[in-house]
């Protein structure tokens, strides 16, 4: 899988990286779940809240991926589904306190995660803290001063 | 779907979750303690399914099923990937891994009930 590591490239998730792949995937099966059951079932009621939900689930399901994976790519993946899913939290909880009408139904971002105990807000917070920890922990060890060249010899006098 | 199962599913994935939080602050990985607890509490949820399905069959009718029956195979789902998931994780942090699952259901099964009582009420 990851052998060919490059230094540098950030390790496939372990401890606390796991337990965010663990999160992220519980809520790609909770709002996938639900946005399939919404989207098979009556597409027509609310359209933009279904999508939302099948949208935020393959976000979920992208984190989860890309930290799972780790390397570089998937340390890009995930901090794109991070960035996604907190502009997606935050636009789309605003929206459904300031115009409940756009939001007939509920999705897993609707007032602010409010129906799933807020952790679809504190969920990227923590992705992009733990993401920005690793590339701390990768850029560690500082390169120390360079290595001294060897002493020119000095010619036989 | 009755509300004793519903009451003893969560009461152990509650066990569960604390067992997987408390090894993590212990630093030590998932023993024997959680395998036990996340297998009783995915017997419980085959038990709750089959109740349900033969509920189901006998023409109960749900004003929701295809959200109930989702729900349900989630968290037919959840404990068995969690174990898998925290076995392959060799830190103290597998504990977590099985927690987070764990919670997860003791919260969908009370949101199964609901959904059950919809259609029974």
């Amino acid at each position: 899988m990851a052998e060919h590591r490059v230094p540098g490239d950030a390790p496939p998730a372990e401890g606390l990286g796991r337990v965010l792949v663990a999160l992220y995937g519980v809520f790609a099966l909770a709002a996938g779940a639900r946005a399939a059951v919404q989207l098979a079932t009556r597409f027509a009621e609310a359209p933009l809240a279904y999508l939302l939900s099948a949208a935020a689930a393959a976000v979920y399901l992208a984190a989860a991926a890309g930290l799972l994976r780790g390397g570089r790519a998937g340390r890009r993946t995930a901090l794109v589904a991070c960035v996604v899913e907190l502009t997606g939290v935050l636009v789309v909880g605003a929206l459904s306190l300031a115009d409940p009408a756009a939001f007939p139904d509920e999705t897993v971002w609707s007032g602010f995660g409010q129906g799933y105990g807020y952790v679809p807000l504190v969920l990227p917070v923590l992705g992009l803290l733990y993401l920005r920890a690793q590339g701390r922990a990768q850029k560690s060890p500082p390169p120390k001063s360079p290595p001294k060249s060897p002493p020119p010899k000095s010619p036989p006098s | 779907m009755t509300t004793a199962l519903v009451v003893a599913t969560s009461v152990v994935a509650g066990l569960l979750t604390a067992a997987g939080v408390a090894s993590t602050a212990a630093r030590r990985r998932t023993g024997l303690l959680h395998l036990v607890l996340a297998g009783v509490l995915e017997a419980l949820l085959v038990v709750q399914a089959v109740v349900a399905a033969v509920r189901l069959a006998g023409g109960t009718e749900l004003p929701e099923t295809a959200t109930f029956l989702g729900y349900m195979a989630g968290a037919l789902l959840l404990p068995v990937a969690g174990v898998l998931f925290a076995r392959t994780e060799t830190s103290r942090w597998a504990g977590t891994v099985l927690a987070v699952p764990a919670a997860a259901v003791a919260v969908m099964v009370w949101r199964l009930l609901q959904l059950w009582e919809a259609g029974s009420g």
